[in-house]
């Protein structure tokens, strides 16, 4: 490739954002513009039985006072569970949610306006924990009405095949273990920020912190009631999301209706406290877990049980709770499998997706347990590795479609570098390694909601100025997606990336994108990109061959000429769309992408579908303190396939970004509650490992080069995060022979286990 | 900013200090305080900022005792050649609190009046609303312990802890004059009133005469920077072999063991530390084991001593 694709590009808005010039939704201020404070519930679970705004609304600066009952439609990022309000309505079910909200002519004045509306509740039974959920209660003690046999369940989601209960009950080797994780949240840079206005036309405009513009544009419609012609969901330079910002959220909803109500510009900027309460970060997660292996060291099958702790809403939690399953069919053969997850709703904030969504705590748990088989049966874990990694393009039991497949030469890469097999087992007491694998989805094969619409497209514009605009409704959320657009039309343009400007992200310039979660940006925006570019390039050829009596197959874009191998054609870039416009002027060429139809036909088969899936191995070195428990993660060893790195610098930034929040939930990181409150909503108490904290890094990135993805591109956003967690708990065992069974790996914990308690 | 005020000596910061009586709060830096006054926590009016005052910014030895201006940064403490040279104990403590940043406009005089912290207390007001009653707040009954009585939120400078092991004393001004006490007389067991200074006084200077034989020093946190302590060690032995180990972090007010090394046993010292610490549950790390760290900590450096 002779085009910046494959070399390290650093990203088209980074000086902006680097120079403070990026405007992100925070940033924006229109005239006249009404701000939006909230009255949030200080109770977990409680019947609204009075509400009295009389008292707000006439408070000086005060223009709109909004209860639940004025935006009665439920929405929810998946179509199948729509349980939440904008502002809640009779009942309130986690501490920090929404009842009542104030849109005033300064922040001032919105928050005294909120403080003095009236509220009083009566508190019903409290589910905190996911045991409470379990049980039966009464019909009004449940937190929703239509949870099924006087239970909290969400979701129960459950697929087996070939029967691997019987199997573990035979098998040479077996372990059952459980594990326990703390919930942990995204904690991006930027808060939650939103400004509607309600346009003179009738239309509404609404510039959102979103990782996914059409979801909201959806649900924004559907709350509204207003037909989806009439709103415009824009969203302006971002600062991070990792998943908390793919739902659409009751502020968004709030912020458009206050707009609507007082015809003028609204804006809402969360505080950082409320950034945490809102939370739709990973799930406490409890698992209970069975691996067996024959006598060669085969896995011959696994089966799990988990509950997953929801929060008060649904979210992403149906997807949650089959991602936790199906997401174990990889990267090992596992020919008799079977999971059963339960989500359960309970009174705190809600959980969600976050990278890696659901896959995370079962890759934990899963890889720490083939450590301990190896270790049952005295073999190197790295062998029973090898031993067991499903081959390239092959299926898996549960008919997920595995094309290329380096999971091997990740694995040997990084078992190489740390020069494993002279130090594994060999190191002092207190210093360890470990090792762990991963896989993940390079987007999901079926969209959210149902339709017949391609899950992408883009379009690539040709003016006479010689520039290429590439309009698509990706999210640049930090990743870098604006810059693999620029990236591809230049390739397949033969042009500088300053030929290519994009505009995105704007629900009515920008063809529908379904959004930057899943992992499916590259490999799906980047295929209808590379299709639209080369669709331009195409009809430029097609038109200077006309002209010029050659074949347009023949001609050659490359270091803005455009050429014939033997330069009887020799025109400059802008020769060439001086041709290619004459008499038609500037026009538009389009790509999308569709996934291939894939998976099998029984219920569930849908989940964990993806064209492609990235595959990694992750070593860790430790060292432990024997006397006081703490434990110093020195280095960090990854090795991730991506496919094909589009852009090297970038694909390396997301493995150590990964490593870092790997990092951050095996250590330091949870959510902690009493009472249903978090007791550590603030960057301070959440414990986000620091610079000095964070270990060496060693990255590498492999190419498989997948037959699909564009220029054989996979993903490389989430998948790096899964073995992170685990290489660190075998590692720890590694150092002082003590399993972690519980995350995060406190000291008290270490300390713990290395006096013999449990 | 009328409510904003930055004297230029300690004169008129003393004045206003009158004159704004029990409705101003002194900034020393603020790293901390601004966190009070966001959370509000803080809700005097007046602002007196000590940044103006060039005599309170100093580090100078005389006569074999050095002098740090109340207003020196944490950041100049550590980067200070004499300190490094004569008192790494002061500049290993200092160079443990906060992140390098904050330590740029952290001050001495600040850190050893930080605060007493609780998880319960140290939240925003819409927080604490949710959680309801606090002692040091509003309310009659404490989150941690269920009492009426007794708050025990946490003192948690690093710097009294060492300066307390290394004997230091420090100058207070008010508007009747000079007083010099120990620094570790101005620290009271109360977690709601924790610093026993008179109305209107002003810490100027610490002084520390000792260089010890020996010094010792180790902070439990989570994270490697930024966390407050957990429990903070300050730990020397002076020429006579008097040893001073103070604890931090463990209790409402620092706790000092001092002790001819004599008559100390590591079995005695534990004692004394453990009887001595009110420690409760109002941190996140678990209580259980920040007690056993006392343990840990103190054999740590007990060690240290039999091997030197």
């Amino acid at each position: 490739m002779s085009g910046p694709i494959g070399k390290p590009t650093p990203f088209i808005d980074a000086v902006q954002k680097v120079t403070g010039q990026a405007m992100y939704a925070g940033d924006y201020r229109m005239p006249n513009m009404l701000y939006v404070r909230f009255l949030r519930s200080t109770e977990s679970h409680a019947i609204i039985s009075k509400l009295d705004t009389s008292e707000a609304e006439s408070y000086p600066g005060v223009c709109a006072v909004v209860i639940g009952k004025e935006i009665p439609i439920s929405f929810g990022v998946l179509p199948i569970s729509p349980d939440e309000n904008a502002i809640a309505i009779d009942k309130v079910r986690y501490k920090g949610e929404i009842v009542a909200a104030v849109a005033a002519e300064t922040i001032e004045a919105a928050r005294e306006g909120a403080k003095i509306i009236q509220v009083e509740y009566e508190p019903i039974r409290l589910f905190l924990e996911p045991e409470d959920s379990l049980e039966t209660c009464a019909f009004h003690e449940q937190i929703h009405s239509h949870t099924k046999n006087g239970k909290n369940i969400h979701k129960t989601a459950e697929l087996r095949f070939n029967e691997p209960e019987k199997e573990i009950k035979t098998a040479a080797h077996v372990r059952r273990e459980k594990f326990k994780f703390a919930g942990v949240t995204h904690a991006f840079t930027e808060p939650h920020s939103t400004i509607a206005v309600w346009n003179g036309d009738d239309t509404l405009t609404v510039i959102s912190a979103t990782q996914v513009p059409h979801y909201l544009h959806r649900n924004l419609a559907k709350v509204l009631g207003l037909p989806m012609h009439s709103i415009q969901v824009k969203k302006p330079a971002l600062g991070g999301g990792f998943g908390g910002k793919s739902d659409p959220f009751p502020h968004e909803i709030i912020t458009a209706y206050m707009a609507m109500k007082t015809k003028r510009p609204v804006k809402c900027t969360f505080s950082r406290e409320e950034v945490f309460i809102t939370n739709h970060g990973r799930h406490p997660t409890e698992i209970d877990m069975s691996v067996s292996c024959d006598q060669n060291g085969k896995i011959t099958a696994l089966d799990t049980d988990i509950i997953i702790d929801g929060g008060a809403y649904g979210s992403f939690g149906v997807v949650t709770s089959y991602y936790n399953g199906v997401l174990l069919q990889g990267p090992y053969r596992i020919n008799k499998f079977g999971f059963r997850t339960r989500r359960v709703y309970t009174n705190k904030p809600q959980c969600g997706a976050m990278r890696g969504h659901g896959a995370v705590n079962p890759r934990y748990a899963v890889e720490v347990m083939l450590d301990m088989l190896a270790h049952d049966m005295n073999m190197d874990p790295c062998d029973l590795r090898i031993n067991n990694f499903l081959p390239e393009n092959t299926l898996t039991v549960g008919q997920l479609r595995i094309t290329s497949n380096g999971v091997r030469e990740c694995l040997d890469t990084v078992r190489m570098k740390c020069d494993w097999d002279n130090r594994y087992g060999k190191l002092p007491s207190g210093h360890g390694l470990g090792v762990a694998c991963g896989f993940f989805i390079s987007g999901s094969a079926l969209p959210i909601i149902w339709n017949r619409y391609p899950q992408t497209v883009v379009h690539a514009k040709l003016d006479f100025d010689g520039r290429i605009v590439m309009f698509s409704g990706a999210s640049d959320i930090g990743q870098g997606s604006d810059t693999v657009l620029v990236q591809i039309a230049a390739e397949e343009l033969g042009i500088t990336m300053g030929h290519v400007q994009v505009e995105v992200a704007d629900t009515k310039i920008t063809p529908v994108d379904l959004g930057s979660y899943s992992s499916r940006v590259t490999f799906m925006v980047g295929n209808a990109a590379k299709t639209a570019a080369t669709k331009v390039r195409e009809e430029m050829a097609k038109a200077i061959a006309k002209e010029k009596g050659v074949i347009a197959e023949n001609l050659i874009f490359n270091n803005c000429r455009i050429y014939t191998k033997d330069e009887t054609v020799d025109l400059s870039w802008e020769e060439g769309v001086e041709i290619a416009l004459a008499g038609r002027g500037a026009f538009v060429e389009s790509g999308y992408y569709i996934s291939p139809k894939l998976g099998g036909t029984f219920k569930g088969a849908g989940a964990g579908l993806s064209p492609a899936y990235s595959f990694g191995a992750f070593i860790s070195e430790v060292k432990v303190n024997p006397n006081t428990g703490e434990v110093n993660v020195i280095k960090i060893w990854g090795a991730h396939d991506c496919g094909k790195a589009l852009n090297p610098l970038s694909v390396e930034g997301q493995i150590e970004g990964s490593i870092h929040m790997g990092l951050g939930q095996a250590m330091s990181e949870e959510l902690r509650y009493k009472n249903g409150q978090q007791m550590n909503a603030n960057f301070f108490d959440y414990r986000i490992p620091s610079s000095l904290d964070t270990p060496d890094m060693d990255i590498t990135i492999i190419e498989s080069n997948d037959a699909e993805g564009p220029y054989g591109a996979k993903e490389a956003g989430e998948g790096p995060i899964h073995p992170v967690l685990p290489s660190i708990g075998n590692a720890i065992y590694d150092a002082v022979g003590i399993r972690m069974m519980e995350l995060p790996i406190t000291p008290d914990k270490v300390l713990s286990k290395l006096r013999g308690g449990e | 900013m009328d409510y904003y005020h930055s004297p230029s000596s300690i004169k008129d910061a003393l004045s206003m200090a009158g004159k704004f009586s029990g409705n101003y709060t002194i900034f020393a830096g603020g790293t901390d305080i601004q966190i009070y006054r966001k959370q509000q926590l803080d809700t005097n009016e007046h602002i007196i900022d000590l940044s103006g005052i060039d005599e309170l910014n100093s580090i100078a030895t005389k006569e074999g005792i050095l002098h740090l201006g109340a207003m020196t940064t944490l950041d100049e403490i550590i980067s200070s050649d004499e300190i490094q040279l004569h008192y790494p104990l002061i500049a290993e403590a200092a160079k443990s609190v906060a992140t390098p940043v904050l330590r740029k406009t952290a001050t001495i005089g600040g850190n050893l009046l930080v605060k007493n912290r609780c998880v319960f207390y140290n939240q925003s007001q819409a927080w604490r609303n949710g959680m309801g009653s606090c002692l040091r707040d509003v309310g009659t009954i404490c989150q941690v312990t269920g009492g009426k009585k007794d708050c025990y939120s946490r003192n948690v400078s690093d710097t009294a802890a060492a300066l307390i092991a290394l004997g230091a004393e420090i100058t207070l001004m008010t508007p009747d004059g000079i007083t010099q006490k120990p620094l570790k007389d101005i620290y009271l067991p109360c977690g709601i009133k924790f610093h026993n200074l008179e109305e209107h006084s002003i810490l100027t200077q610490i002084s520390v005469p000792i260089k010890p034989k020996k010094w010792w020093y180790k902070k439990l946190r989570l994270r490697k920077t930024l966390d407050f302590t957990s429990l903070t060690v300050a730990a020397t032995v002076d020429i006579n072999s008097i040893a001073r180990v103070c604890l931090n972090g463990v209790s409402m007010s620092p706790i000092l063991v001092e002790q001819t090394m004599d008559t100390l046993t590591q079995e005695n010292l534990t004692r004394q530390a453990r009887k001595n610490c009110k420690t409760v549950d109002n941190d996140l790390m678990p209580l259980k084991y920040r007690r056993e760290m006392i343990n840990v900590f103190l054999e740590e450096w007990w060690d240290s001593i039999e091997i030197i």
